[in-house]
């Protein structure tokens, strides 16, 4: 008997992580398919009809480089994308409150929450890297081997985790889209760009080095970047501690936003 | 002695800056009764309510379902509760089988099928079950609500205004299954603007004002106490006749508004007539509308 209540204890958190997946399948072509094409516009003009002017101090090429960043920013973009609009639209749909008068915890809406939103950035990361090596394969005739599969998703993990929370602070934070839009605009898309998908900051000044270094996702995807092809422009404990600190950042405020959050309708 | 379903003690719910929407209320559902929270727009029915499913931080008070406190024994005391709320829940990405294997999850239900399809049939969803929410008639959203509410088998229902909007013909329909409900057992706190409903319904209500209740009780002893009744006396004679209780003259027939305890019988003595001077007679009793009107005053 105890032990049929256990088990039945996991179901709600289990049906909220199956909500969320079903979530965004609904929506593929937006949620999972669109980053396709705007990975495949980067690797094309970035990567293939720029990358071959780009000279980097690593001995890989600027599609090579390229590659890790944009996986990075495919799963960040995605996790985060993915909490925020589900907390979002259930604030426009009241499936907030369905929560709310549900008996789940916080705790059990925050891992399914991080959860849904690591796997979607997990998928479109996975896409993002296939199609990576597509165009690898085409330029060079060879794929590119990855150094490291378990620090490639460690990194990769704590990177989804940490972005899946921090949309889920926000949205449970915000009070109008506007607000959302804003912290998308002004805050996660300069980290985002500024924190070494496109370049490595060994070809920046010294001043912007130390300030690229202030900004966690540097971490994160000179992690993945590590894990991917064996270099990176910071040592990979320092990026791993770093990383690991930034996940319990985002926890904590992401656990602070639920709790003291609304989940009133909007 | 069993404890309460719903105990609520000197509730108090404010919204700063505004004066508290819910000022010291305080009764119980008992087990198997359905309990009425009547009131006009604004009166705090459904910040009551909103404090029970923890919606809302109530400011002060005590509410108990089965004795715990569900703000601080959510879990235990939210598996015991279905809340049918007021507004629509639009859930736009799932079909309504899948909103009630949600729900079904949520109440840790793993599996729930024989229940769901018993009320999809049970409601008249059936045929909807693939249809998105947005494709619902108005009744068909609300009647999903209540499936969403029962679809763990609550031991207190809360019915937030659930036949706003609804047809004359769903209302009398959902009002006998929430009688079949109460015959299982069920506990049912119902908010309603419909007094006829109320009427028909509750077996005790309480009639709030601006955030109070003014009175409580029983509701047919409510009525009694609170209303009086209309007889309508058609006389052969032509005669005026005079009377305290006296109020009109229409349709032939003398208009008089008495006690509750007065029959025609007693009327007709203190007016001096015999059976063979009437026509015909015709009772009304007071009814919930009537309380409510007493209780709270005419709407000016």
């Amino acid at each position: 008997m105890s032990e049929m209540k256990a088990s039945a204890r996991f179901v709600p958190f289990m049906t909220l992580y199956r909500r969320e997946i079903k979530r965004f399948m609904k929506v593929s072509v937006q949620t999972v398919f669109s980053p396709l094409i705007s990975s495949g516009l980067y690797l094309l003009i970035f990567g293939v009809s720029l990358g071959g002017n780009i000279q980097l101090s690593h001995a890989v090429s600027y599609l090579a480089f390229l590659i890790p960043g944009l996986v990075m920013m495919s799963v960040l973009n995605n996790s985060f994308q993915n909490s925020s609009s589900s907390i979002v639209s259930g604030k426009f749909s009241g499936d907030l409150e369905d929560w709310k008068i549900a008996p789940v915890s916080e705790w059990e809406i925050l891992l399914a929450l991080a959860l849904g939103g690591l796997t979607r950035g997990l998928v479109v990361g996975v896409i993002t890297f296939l199609t990576g090596e597509a165009f690898y394969y085409f330029i060079n005739h060879e794929f590119i081997v990855v150094h490291s599969y378990l620090l490639l998703f460690l990194f990769l993990l704590i990177g989804g985790l940490s972005f899946a929370l921090f949309g889920v602070s926000v949205a449970f934070w915000a009070r109008t889209f506007d607000q959302l839009t804003a912290v998308n605009s002004f805050i996660l898309l300069p980290l985002i760009y500024l924190g070494g998908v496109f370049f490595s900051i060994q070809s920046i000044h010294p001043l912007w080095q130390s300030i690229a270094r202030l900004n966690p996702l540097f971490y994160f995807i000179n992690g993945v970047r590590y894990g991917l092809l064996g270099i990176s422009d910071v040592d990979v404990t320092t990026a791993l501690l770093v990383s690991v600190g930034a996940l319990l950042f985002f926890y904590l405020l992401a656990y602070r936003s639920l709790s003291k959050g609304s989940y009133a309708r909007w | 002695m069993s404890v309460a379903p719903l105990k609520i003690t000197n509730l108090v719910k404010t919204y700063p800056p505004q004066t508290p929407a819910v000022d010291d209320v305080s009764f119980e559902v008992k087990k198997g009764e359905i309990y009425g929270l009547l009131g006009p727009n604004g009166a705090g029915k459904t910040s009551i309510i909103s404090c029970v499913v923890t919606l809302q931080k109530p400011t002060s008070g005590k509410i108990e379902i089965f004795g715990l406190d569900p703000h601080a024994h959510p879990l235990q005391s939210k598996m015991k509760m279905g809340f049918v709320p007021q507004e629509i829940i639009n859930s736009g990405y799932f079909d309504v089988y899948e909103i009630l294997e949600f729900q079904s999850g949520y109440f840790q239900k793993a599996k729930n099928k024989e229940k769901i399809d018993y009320l999809l049939n049970r409601l008249g969803l059936w045929e909807h079950r693939h249809k998105k929410v947005k494709a619902l008639s108005g009744g068909m959203k609300r009647r999903l609500l209540i499936a969403k509410a029962l679809v763990h088998d609550p031991q207190i229902l809360l019915l937030d205004e659930p036949t706003a909007g609804v047809d004359i013909e769903l209302r009398i329909s959902l009002w006998g299954f929430v009688r079949e409900l109460q015959k299982q057992g069920m506990s049912i706190l119902l908010t309603t603007h419909y007094l006829e409903e109320a009427e028909e319904l509750c077996d005790r209500v309480g009639i709030l004002q601006k955030g109070r209740i003014r009175e409580e009780g029983d509701t047919a002893q409510l009525i009694k106490k609170m209303t009086k009744r209309k007889i309508f006396l058609k006389l052969r004679t032509t005669t005026p006749v005079e009377h305290p209780d006296l109020i009109g003259f229409t349709n032939d027939s003398w208009e008089f508004l008495v006690s509750q305890e007065k029959g025609v019988g007693e009327l007709m003595e203190e007016l001096g007539l015999t059976t063979r001077s009437l026509i015909d007679v015709k009772v009304e009793e007071g009814s919930l509308e009537d309380a409510f009107i007493h209780v709270l005053g005419s709407p000016s």
